[in-house]
């Protein structure tokens, strides 16, 4: 087996006497699927924060590509291949889709021409023909590849999908689906968030779920599905009959 | 004679409401696009126009001695950016208020500095062209407006260039709609901010070099500006540097009418009405984007 690229070692987050968050250990091999599950407010976005250094853990490590990174500021992570989507859209308004793009990739220095990386990736999510449009005039599904094409434009090495398929509809669900599975082949490791179970359960080879920020169950998609546990704190009392 | 009054009441507007742009540029920068009311960029353009009459004191025009002096504002604006982060951004501090009660306090340091430095004595520029005229026709345009008006559009449209096609340009433009997402995006949004400020700055020289073209200036200067400066922005669409230009030259041409043809006692006024009518009917400003 290889070794975690992404490794997160007895983190905890607190806001004042709140612990948000852990002590939590989670770790993601490269290429892997790994969903991410829980109910609102079981600490799955302070989870996202502490691994892109939004937020520094109060106690634990964040490790990436064997380097430690609990304090390491975001544009650095991102850098170094840690990528994230955001739960709502957050485009550059008021600048063009190929703009979005060329954002991150005019500061890479190990991209030779940042124009035809862009226009690639917005190829690869199907928006290469709303290059020139203003982002703040896409629809809600075209503002979800957006932020994928930037997330991918600088060639991440794990992706961190928060939420990505939030108010879609199912065929939307699926081209987004898609999208990530294609790029989960070309290597990329991808942190799937999300509410929507048939949809994390298709897409990841291992799931975790969370309840009042900490780590109540990790396994492959059935059993998490089975989990008694699971099903109690997300699915509702109900599920289990 | 009404003609000949109203060309060049409209002639003045204009230039004056591109002077307007030229001082409020800087502004459009730190508060139309970083969001931070630097309410002492006017003391900036006062202590330009001193170091201006300063050099033109050894002999130098004033438009070279505000390019040679650029770099030096740079430098200062990205001092003033740090001392601001280290104080409240980094603190998740960062509110409108901290900002205002911090460059509120800077403008008076500038002010207090210059006094010390000069006295309370106005400082004046001494060039060729100060007190010759342009005519065309029935319109006059003294060579004092002149000059310093056709700086604005020089200096808008190559900040318009620069935000539009270079790198750090674009990442200015995006760090304006979203730091965290520019953060994940790879970059240091606080390096970005810090050479936005001295971007800012830097405009504060040329736009000093105006201001003294125009007549004397004193370290009390800034103060009659902040007011102004601020309408301009807001008028423009927070950040829109068309309509940072367009925003001037409106608040210009109105104040210049209502002094030819009502009173200029009326004239302040005339910014905060246009800029509170415009709210009114349009809140985003002329040119800014819904949010």
């Amino acid at each position: 087996m290889s070794d975690p690229i992404l490794l997160v070692e007895n983190v905890e987050k607190s806001f004042g006497a709140l612990r948000a968050l852990g002590p939590i250990s989670v770790s993601l091999k490269a290429g892997e699927r790994l969903g991410v599950i829980g109910p609102n407010g079981s600490g799955k976005t302070t989870l996202i924060n502490c691994l892109t250094g939004t937020l520094t853990p109060s106690a634990g490590e964040v490790w990436f590509l064997g380097r430690k990174v609990t304090d390491l500021a975001p544009h650095r992570r991102a850098r170094m291949g840690l990528a994230r989507s955001f739960q709502i859209p957050k485009p550059f308004t008021g600048m063009s889709v190929l703009e979005n793009l060329l954002v991150p990739l005019d500061h890479l220095h190990d991209v030779a021409d940042p124009r035809a990386r862009a226009m690639e990736v917005l190829a690869s999510v199907g928006l290469a023909g709303r290059a020139g449009h203003e982002a703040g005039g896409l629809t809600q599904l075209e503002l979800r590849k957006l932020e994928l094409a930037r997330a991918l434009a600088g060639r991440p090495k794990v992706l961190i999908a928060d939420e990505a398929m939030a108010g879609l509809s199912d065929r939307e669900i699926d081209d987004v689906l898609a999208i990530l599975e294609r790029l989960n082949e070309s290597g990329v490791a991808v942190i799937m968030i999300e509410h929507i179970m048939h949809a994390v359960m298709r897409f990841s080879h291992r799931i975790i779920c969370l309840e009042t920020g900490r780590l109540i169950a990790d396994g492959l998609p059935d059993a998490i599905a089975n989990d008694p546990l699971v099903q109690k704190v997300y699915f509702g009392e109900q599920a289990r009959h | 004679m009404f003609l000949d009054q109203f060309v060049n009441a409209i002639g003045t507007g204009v230039m004056l409401g591109s002077i307007y742009a030229a001082l409020a540029l800087g502004l459009a920068v730190t508060f139309g696009l970083l969001h931070i009311p630097n309410i002492a960029h006017p003391a900036f353009v006062v202590a330009g126009a001193y170091v201006v009459a300063v050099g033109n004191s050894c002999g130098f025009d004033p438009l070279l001695v505000a390019l040679v002096a650029l770099v030096p504002f740079y430098v200062a604006g990205l001092g003033f950016y740090e001392f601001y982060a280290r104080l409240f951004e980094r603190r998740g501090a960062a509110d409108t208020m901290n900002a205002l009660t911090l460059f509120f306090g800077v403008s008076l340091v500038v002010e207090t500095a210059l006094l010390i430095k000069f006295g309370t004595n106005q400082q004046s520029v001494s060039v060729a062209y100060v007190g010759q005229s342009l005519t065309i026709g029935l319109l006059s345009l003294p060579y004092r407006l002149l000059v310093p008006a056709l700086l604005a559009p020089v200096m808008i449209l190559l900040l318009w260039l620069y935000l539009r096609f270079t790198h750090a340009g674009i990442a200015i433009r995006a760090v304006a709609h979203d730091e965290r997402a520019l953060s994940v995006s790879g970059i240091d949004p606080r390096w970005i901010k810090r050479h936005a400020f001295g971007i800012a700055a830097a405009t504060a020289v040329v736009a000093g070099a105006a201001l003294i073209i125009i007549g004397p200036v004193d370290p009390f200067g800034g103060r009659l500006m902040i007011g102004r400066t601020f309408a301009v922005v807001v008028l423009a669409g927070m950040g829109s540097l068309p309509g940072t230009i367009a925003a001037g030259i409106l608040i210009g041409v109105s104040e210049s009418m209502v002094s030819a043809f009502a009173s200029p006692s009326w004239a302040p006024a005339v910014a905060f009405s246009i800029l509170l009518a415009t709210l009114a009917l349009r809140p985003e400003g002329l040119f800014g984007a819904h949010r």
